[in-house]
């Protein structure tokens, strides 16, 4: 038999054939049995055993059962006592009970008397350890309901989303930091609080109560966007709360704040606009182009009409490099890692180029020249991507060198960099437009530079590349005397 | 053909001074140009015009506009007529309606660009015998 599962009795007699006798019964039935031979002995082995019955004689000397019985209680009031008394009466089997006693047993009894007293006392003891279990368990599930609750409310303290829940009477029950913050509302003062007139928000007042009061088709209310008084744009998304029976119990209202899509938003919307600006403007010049020969305009003069012919095609020329442009600039948008990287030599990109551009720069006079370090370390990046880069920042300095003029590219190496330097003696600009010149569709004006086509949109693109290839781009220049455009690149780790 | 009328064309795009010039020198104009809105105002205080056509947007997007509120601030300028021509007015969601906006525009007739020649003439000569007529 499992040890921990023999029950543990204590007999408490001065009479030592009393003890024997019922040690001796009880261990026939398996129990283990101690004995004390009077109330202190008896007392003693209670402080230091743990029993689960303890049979008392009620007349003893130095403490008697009673005097024990109300000890016992103090120590452990679910220990089962059963007193035995030669000198059995009622009063004093009662007075016992009455101070706690199980049962009594008036001597002399048979074994099967006891054994039977002994069973019904330990069947209690049972009992009232598994009800103590039981109201052990309740109270460990009432904690952690109570830690359940405080765990979802530090969640949601810490929602970076505001969350407000009200009841059905319109009343705050909860309101998140992050809400109290969006509205800039004090937490504290306004729970249990009818929500009109309190969030300083009409609209979103009056959208909660209408939430509560709606009674078909109750779904969440998007859509709406409040501006707070910190200039951000707030949108409330709220919700009923449902029962069973799809009766409104209250709402809860999720804030979020969107002012960085609202800002994209924007920005994106103003693009579209300049792109489509930049785009009529050559198409309208094309149709007033081709006006000035269908009208009539020029009387038949063939050289002018020749003349307006090839300025037109011009136009659809720069229409055309402007379409490849966008692409190339929603091209740099993509995310880095859809693109393939991989070993790329600086070096060999310039030398394709210089020698894309020979020719152009052949046109103008311009003498291009390039000039590299030895054992140039590889970047990490991708080819088409850098080339187009660098084809736009050699494109733009012969473009704006004038004719007879230098463009000299440096390629050299610093421990951590390759270092690309394109110069030219060309136009320059002034501190004003150096500014701007990285901003899509931003273009130089000076005398010179209006007659010099382009989408304004070359740089833009250019920079994005580099700085996508965690580079940059440093611009040196000065109004007449020429430019430098720097890009220093990382160097590609080597592999241990 | 008379003494010639001058006029000032105003637009940062070369291409639509070119075209513009082609028609109204076709048509017996004189024509100046100014390819910024400083260049523009430089000229008319410096010349004689009998009408300006002015583009809205130049070096900032209503430029045209900071024009046509000197000209009728200057003395001797304020009655010059102005045709405002844009290519804006789609893109931007303007819409201009001469007989409402024209107090605050500060100018005598609107149109987007393109403008086909012979609507360019009819509103040039509008404006022009407008002006001999007051």
């Amino acid at each position: 038999m499992d040890e921990s599962k023999v029950k543990k009795i204590l007999v408490v007699d001065d009479e030592p054939i009393i003890r024997i006798g019922c040690e001796r019964i009880l261990e026939e039935s398996g129990y283990h049995v101690e004995l004390a031979e009077n109330g202190l002995v008896g007392l003693e082995k209670v402080q230091a055993g743990s029993f689960d019955l303890v049979v008392i004689d009620l007349m003893m000397p130095e403490m008697g059962g009673l005097a024990l019985l109300e000890e016992i209680q103090k120590i452990d009031d679910k220990l089962i006592c059963i007193v035995i008394t030669g000198y059995a009466t009622i009063e004093t089997a009662v007075d016992a009970v009455k101070k706690g006693a199980y049962d009594y047993l008036p001597k002399p009894f048979t074994p099967d008397e006891f054994r039977a007293k002994i069973a019904r006392g330990l069947e209690r003891r049972r009992l009232l350890l598994e009800a103590e279990q039981l109201r052990h368990e309740r109270d460990m599930n009432l904690l952690e309901c109570s830690n359940e609750k405080s765990r979802t409310l530090t969640i949601l303290n810490c929602l970076s989303e505001g969350l407000i829940a009200t009841n059905k009477k319109g009343q705050i029950a909860l309101i998140n930091p992050a809400a109290s913050k969006m509205l800039h509302l004090r937490t504290g003062h306004i729970v249990g609080k009818k929500v009109t007139g309190l969030l300083g928000y009409p609209e979103l007042e009056k959208n909660i109560i209408e939430m509560i009061k709606k009674t078909t088709g109750k779904s969440t209310l998007k859509k709406m966007e409040i501006e707070t008084t910190d200039g951000r744009t707030v949108q409330p998304n709220i919700t009923a709360i449902l029962d069973e029976r799809d009766e409104t119990l209250g709402t809860v209202t999720v804030l979020i704040d969107i002012s960085e899509e609202k800002k994209i938003e924007k920005m994106k919307s103003e693009f579209v606009r300049l792109v489509s600006h930049e785009l009529k403007a050559p198409i309208g010049a094309i149709q007033g182009y081709l006006n000035l020969i269908l009208d009539d305009v020029i009387g038949g003069d063939k050289e002018k009409e020749r003349d307006i012919l090839q300025k037109t095609r011009d136009k659809t020329e720069s229409l055309i490099e402007l379409i490849g442009d966008l692409l190339d600039l929603s091209r740099t948008e993509r995310k880095l890692t859809e693109r393939e990287m991989r070993m790329v030599d600086v070096a060999s990109i310039i030398v394709e180029n210089v020698e894309f551009y020979r020719n152009e720069a052949n046109e103008k006079n311009i003498s291009l020249i390039m000039r590299e370090d030895s054992e140039l370390p590889p970047v990490r990046g991708n080819y088409e991507e850098l080339s187009r880069a660098f084809a736009n920042l050699i494109s733009n300095a012969i473009k704006y060198t004038l004719h007879g003029g230098r463009v000299e590219i440096d390629v050299t190496k610093t421990k951590a960099h390759v270092v690309i330097a394109v110069k030219d003696n060309g136009i320059g600009m002034s501190e004003e437009d150096l500014s701007r010149i990285f901003t899509e569709f931003f273009r130089g004006k000076n005398a010179v530079s209006k007659k010099i086509s382009g989408t304004g949109l070359g740089l833009a693109i250019a920079n994005r590349i580099v700085e996508d290839h965690n580079g940059y781009i440093e611009v040196k220049s000065k109004l007449n005397q020429g430019s430098i455009f720097t890009v220093v690149l990382p160097v590609m780790k080597q592999q241990a | 053909m008379e003494a010639k009328e001058r006029i000032l064309i105003a637009d940062d795009d070369p291409s639509y001074i070119e075209i513009n010039k082609t028609i109204l020198e076709a048509n017996g104009y004189q024509v100046e140009e100014a390819y910024t809105s400083s260049e523009a105002l430089e000229k008319l205080r410096a010349e004689e015009y009998d009408l300006l056509i002015l583009d809205l947007m130049m070096e900032e997007k209503d430029a045209g506009f900071t024009v046509a509120y000197a000209v009728r601030e200057d003395e001797r300028l304020k009655s010059l007529p102005i045709l405002m021509l844009s290519s804006a007015e789609k893109q931007t969601g303007f819409s201009f309606q001469m007989d409402r906006d024209k107090e605050w525009m500060k100018i005598d007739d609107f149109a987007a660009k393109p403008l086909k020649p012979a609507e360019l003439i009819q509103r040039v000569q509008k404006l022009l015998g407008a002006m001999q007529d007051g």
